[in-house]
């Protein structure tokens, strides 16, 4: 997957200040309906919000990917937020939540979509990938880390 | 999950208590100091006092981070501003509101986010209306539950000495009625409930919980209880919102007639009310109640919102000959009191309600959760999404799903089809599981169950 085609640097927040998982999903729908001006922030929590409560999308170790289809959606987009504290996200590690990647997608069904969940999801597995999104200050460095696969990060000599 | 409860009367104050045994975190809000300091003393919950519908009152007990929002106070225009100020200004996610008031919910889509921001309408009067008018129409029947907007129904019955239940294996029931399918899913034998196997031998006072399609409960119910008549003849005590609704609703169907103590009242309900017979006086006056034929009377219902009045005018209509009784009771202590005495059926309002309010709760997607015998057991309904991959349910049949202990299957509404389970009966996308838990605890592990992986979109 080619995570600069779908996330942005303005969707991309370093140190966000959010003391729920309801504060998280809102500032990411926010984010998103910011940028992509054909998003409405507001259905947009309700979707993410909606599809949580089907069962919780966090995966472990301090990460969640919520995610939904959206109506007004064109292509894909994501947002990817570090929190300043971590939130619980009802994960079955029970360990909170600091790493949040949102995946928006259009209304069809569309195989590519389970796709780019998966790798970012497999992504988000690494402990070194993880390990640099923590580490970065800016969101510009978060943005930095985070576009760079595991295997651009090994070729680059990262551990 | 975070949940801010506004008002702290009956329904607000029992729900708070439902709640916060388990991992929930509870702020009530109340302008009456005196019922907050007790609901604290008694209650691991956050309080704040003011005024519930204040966007400052509102962001002190955190509806910047809330889940849901339940607003109960006593003001069906305070609820309902609250949750606009919600929406507006915090984008509450889960709005639930009480609303009393008919004439709010006469133009379908009001309440929608375009306009007053509510998703789920609680209306206590409407449900306990339902309640008893699906009680009528199963005469004999203690109680009668809904599943999937009422395409299966559960029925619960009594045993009686020589009805055509008492000493049958209920194996033998199915014999008896072979073209119908129908599933006991529960038993309650001296207030305990028993798991119900093919051997299992009714007993005398058991009550007996049947699933089936609605269309094939009419069968069950003639064969299992013998041929009751059905009510023709209806009398209501007291002329409130419930009296009004139900003699409403009956009066075209049944001969009603309805008590109600004011006068005023008692002019406004025979302009609002076409057939109906409004009495003015009391329902505890025996001349009265044998001057309107309490002895004819095929079931009397009493609906005022006096626990003690409705007990002593049930037990006096008992007396004076009515058929049935059937009477409203808040306190739910009262209810497992009278119940199974000379009161035939006894409903609790507030019960219903909270049972309402629950299922929004829950971490999956829990249609309803209904309390069997006040609590004893519960009946629930939950949607199975996604596939094989993402659902711990979906394609997998009945005997490979290893359900939470004491919990069953009772049967699966699929579109419009109605399956009684079977083992090796295959789960579906979407379809509704109607299943039976003896111990509430286990609720959490359903969920689970149902819950689909991160995979599904």
């Amino acid at each position: 997957m080619e995570l600069e085609s779908i996330l942005d640097i303005a969707c991309t927040r370093a140190g966000l200040e959010a003391a729920s998982k309801k504060r998280a999903l809102e500032q990411a729908s926010e984010l998103l309906a910011e940028h992509y001006c054909e998003l409405d922030a507001g259905q947009l929590l309700e979707a993410l919000v909606g599809r949580e409560r089907l069962g919780s999308t966090a995966v472990g170790e301090g990460v969640a990917l919520p995610h939904c289809r959206f109506a007004a959606c064109t292509k894909p987009v994501a947002a990817l937020l570090r929190l300043a504290e971590p939130v619980d996200f009802e994960a079955s590690d029970r360990r909170p939540v600091d790493l949040i990647f949102v995946l928006v997608v259009p209304a069809e069904a569309n195989d590519l979509h389970l796709q780019i969940l998966a790798t970012a999801a497999t992504a988000l597995n690494d402990a070194s990938y993880r390990h640099a999104l923590r580490e970065a200050d800016t969101d510009a460095d978060l943005y930095a880390a985070a576009i760079r696969s595991p295997e651009v990060r090994r070729a680059a000599g990262h551990p | 999950m975070k949940i801010i409860i506004l008002g702290g009367g009956k329904v607000g104050g029992t729900l708070a208590e439902n709640l916060s045994s388990e991992k929930f975190d509870i702020t009530l809000v109340d302008s009456d100091p005196v019922q907050l300091h007790q609901l604290r003393e008694r209650l691991d919950i956050q309080t704040v006092e003011g005024h519930a519908s204040h966007p400052d009152v509102l962001r002190r007990a955190g509806a910047e981070d809330a889940d849901i929002l339940v607003a109960v106070t006593s003001s069906d225009e305070v609820n309902m501003v609250a949750c606009q100020v919600s929406f507006s200004m915090f984008r509450t996610p889960t709005k639930i509101a009480r609303i009393r008031a008919n004439a709010y919910s006469t133009r379908s889509g009001f309440f929608s986010r375009e306009h007053m921001p509510i998703d789920v309408l609680i209306h206590p009067e409407q449900v306990v209306t339902e309640h008893i008018d699906r009680l009528l129409q199963h005469p004999g029947a203690l109680q009668v539950l809904d599943f999937a907007q009422g395409r299966m129904q559960l029925v619960a019955v009594k045993v009686y000495p020589h009805g055509p239940l008492a000493g049958k294996a209920i194996s033998a029931l199915r014999q008896q009625l072979p073209k119908v399918d129908t599933r006991v899913a529960a038993i309650f034998r001296r207030d305990r409930p028993i798991m119900p196997q093919g051997n299992t031998v009714l007993e005398v006072d058991d009550e007996v919980f049947f699933l089936a399609a609605r269309r094939d409960i009419g069968p069950v119910m003639s064969e299992m209880r013998g041929r009751e008549k059905p009510y023709k003849r209806i009398m209501i005590a007291g002329g409130g919102n419930i009296g009004e609704r139900l003699a409403g609703t009956l009066e075209r169907r049944l001969h009603v007639k309805l008590i109600e103590f004011d006068p005023a009242r008692c002019q406004v309900l025979s302009g609002s009310l076409d057939r109906t017979v409004v009495l003015n006086g009391d329902a505890t006056d025996s001349e009265l109640l044998l001057e309107e034929n309490i002895e004819n009377t095929d079931i009397f219902c009493a609906l005022t919102n006096d626990d003690e009045a409705n007990i002593m005018s049930s037990m006096l209509a008992k007396q004076l000959g009515a058929r049935k009784v059937l009477t409203l009771i808040n306190k739910p202590a009262y209810v497992d009191l009278v119940q199974g005495g000379q009161i035939d059926v006894a409903i609790s309002p507030q019960q219903a309600t909270i049972s309402e309010l629950l299922v929004h709760v829950r971490k999956a997607d829990i249609a309803r959760i209904h309390s069997l015998r006040r609590g004893a057991a519960e009946a629930i309904e939950a949607v199975a999404h996604g596939d094989s991959r993402s659902s711990k349910m979906v394609g997998r049949t009945l005997d490979e799903i290893t359900l939470p202990m004491g919990t069953t299957v009772g049967g699966i509404v699929r579109g419009e089809e109605v399956l009684i389970a079977h083992d090796h009966l295959v789960v579906e996308p979407d379809d509704h599981l109607i299943m039976f838990v003896t111990d509430k605890r286990r609720i959490p592990e359903i969920e689970r169950l149902f819950q689909v992986s991160v995979h599904f979109f």
